[in-house]
């Protein structure tokens, strides 16, 4: 496959007309004609089909217009990333993180980032996974980190991220500090605090586990619920990458294992500048490798 | 014994068997008649500029080797391929007469995650495996297809996972094509077959190499 026909079949399936197609992409029609031809014997079938005065995508057509798209954008950002690494354009980049998913996994890719783009503007929202996916839609944020379990809209594309463990938040002074990892068993008669921004831990384990531990509803920051459970309301289960004061232990749940994976969400198709591309690639190229 | 021999031999191996015989030849046979070669950027041609992650979470950009002199861009399918994997030690036995003609080298693969950085670590390789996501400079390169049918259902029936690997399900290989730019980043010798079990010779690339750096 060529750069150019493969330029030429993306604009051709936007406008449906070749005349338009070939005005856009600055060629002439016969060439434009000839091009998407040439792509077509590659493909091994017609991507389009005139049906009288109107031009429409085959089913072929359709199917590969998703991915030619894809990797018509992937040519463009890796030259485009390049090109801002000697322009050094102002940019930003706008990461939704769903509760409780820290930024401590994608920290590289951002740092990565702004060593090519200095003046490179950096927002962090964290927020319900469904406030998180409409501030997508509505080009509030440019992608975000969300759990597996959360429906997402057709026009998203997703990657597996890691799969985030979950700890058993105590003070160093609780009678369980001294254990190296715990099961459910220990946790009995416990009180777990749980909020909207624990990352559903709780919840997840008082399905799997009924009656083993009290729940107490506390919403609010992180911070002010690491506060209380220094200050001894009861145990968190947060995910292990949450970084903890010298005062809290996190011990790993042995019995049951309790995860969620995380997935690096985007939107399908939505020309993207520089500084998101270069992100989205960066995370792509380290889907699972740390921790899965 | 050559690299070529090692691939032949391994071909020979792996032909004997029927089904991975038909998905090779039609491989082969549909990337020979459909024009995938004359697209393939030739010598002269500016290579584009690129910036990809490497397997350790940084970005290599291609501008910054090219300032410190030549570099080889060599595409490659994936780890699970065994004549990537023949390719891949004969290019890390060269590494070093590459370096010290000034030179460096890249290995771009469509894999991305752990596949890409178990090409890099199985083979002990000092170059960067840069994960070209979603082919993109494959295709500014020319060297981008789509799978035929046969060899798609072969490599799904050993179960493995193309789509999890490059991180989309549109099936796209590039050829294992070899690139050598000049220093103002222009393709000054290359190799490209459609054939996959065909590979540039480690003796050509560094005779390429030498010729460029004291031409005639």
């Amino acid at each position: 496959m060529e750069l150019t026909q493969v330029r030429y079949f993306v604009a051709l399936s936007r406008s449906l007309n070749f005349t338009r197609a070939a005005e856009a992409c600055n060629v002439t029609q016969p060439a434009l004609t000839r091009a998407i031809q040439r792509l077509e014997d590659e493909l091994g079938g017609p991507l389009l089909f005139r049906e009288r005065s109107t031009t429409q995508l085959t089913e072929l057509g359709r199917t590969m217009l998703p991915h030619l798209d894809a990797m018509l954008m992937a040519a463009d950002s890796a030259a485009a990333l390049a090109d801002a690494r000697r322009r050094q354009p102002i940019a930003s980049l706008k990461i939704g993180l769903a509760p409780g998913i820290g930024c401590g996994a994608i920290a590289f890719a951002v740092r990565e980032v702004a060593a090519i783009l200095p003046d490179l503007m950096i927002r962090l929202d964290e927020a319900a996974a469904a406030m998180l996916i409409e501030s997508m839609l509505t080009d509030m944020l440019d992608c975000a980190l969300l759990p597996e379990d959360c429906d997402l809209p057709d026009r998203f594309n997703h990657w597996p991220l890691y799969d985030d463990r979950a700890v058993a938040v105590l003070p160093v002074s609780h009678a369980l500090a001294e254990r190296t990892s715990l099961t459910a068993g220990d946790l009995h008669g416990e009180t777990l605090l749980h909020g909207e921004r624990c990352g559903g831990f709780a919840a997840l384990f008082d399905t799997m586990c009924q009656g083993q531990a009290r729940l107490r509803r506390c919403d609010g920051a992180i911070g002010h619920l690491l506060d209380l459970v220094h200050a001894g309301l009861g145990v968190a289960l947060l995910s292990e990458r949450i970084v903890l004061p010298a005062t809290l232990i996190g011990l790993p749940i042995t019995e049951p294992a309790l995860t969620r994976r995380v997935r690096l969400v985007a939107i399908a198709g939505r020309p993207q500048g520089a500084a998101v591309s270069g992100f989205v690639k960066l995370c792509r190229a380290r889907c699972g490798v740390d921790g899965r | 014994m050559s690299l070529q021999d090692k691939l032949d031999a391994e071909r020979n191996l792996r032909l004997v068997n029927e089904t991975v015989r038909a998905a090779y030849e039609e491989t082969v046979a549909t990337l020979s008649r459909n024009g995938l070669m004359p697209g393939v950027l030739v010598e002269e041609a500016p290579f584009p500029d690129f910036i990809l992650p490497n397997t350790e979470g940084r970005l290599v950009s291609l501008s910054a080797l090219l300032a410190r002199g030549p570099v080889i861009v060599q595409f490659f399918r994936g780890e699970w391929c065994p004549y990537c994997r023949l390719m891949l030690d004969a290019l890390v036995t060269l590494l070093p007469e590459i370096e010290a003609l000034g030179a460096s080298l890249v290995a771009l693969t469509p894999d991305t995650g752990l596949p890409a950085r178990d090409a890099k670590i199985n083979h002990g390789a000092a170059f960067e495996v840069l994960s070209d996501i979603d082919c993109g400079v494959g295709l500014a390169a020319g060297v981008v297809f789509r799978l035929p049918p046969l060899y798609k259902a072969r490599l799904q029936t050993v179960g493995l996972d193309v789509p999890g690997r490059h991180g989309n399900d549109a099936w796209f290989l590039p050829i294992p094509a070899t690139f050598l730019l000049d220093r103002e980043g222009r393709v000054a010798w290359r190799f490209a077959d459609v054939d996959f079990t065909r590979r540039a010779a480690p003796e050509r690339i560094v005779a390429a190499l030498r010729q460029l750096a004291a031409p005639d």
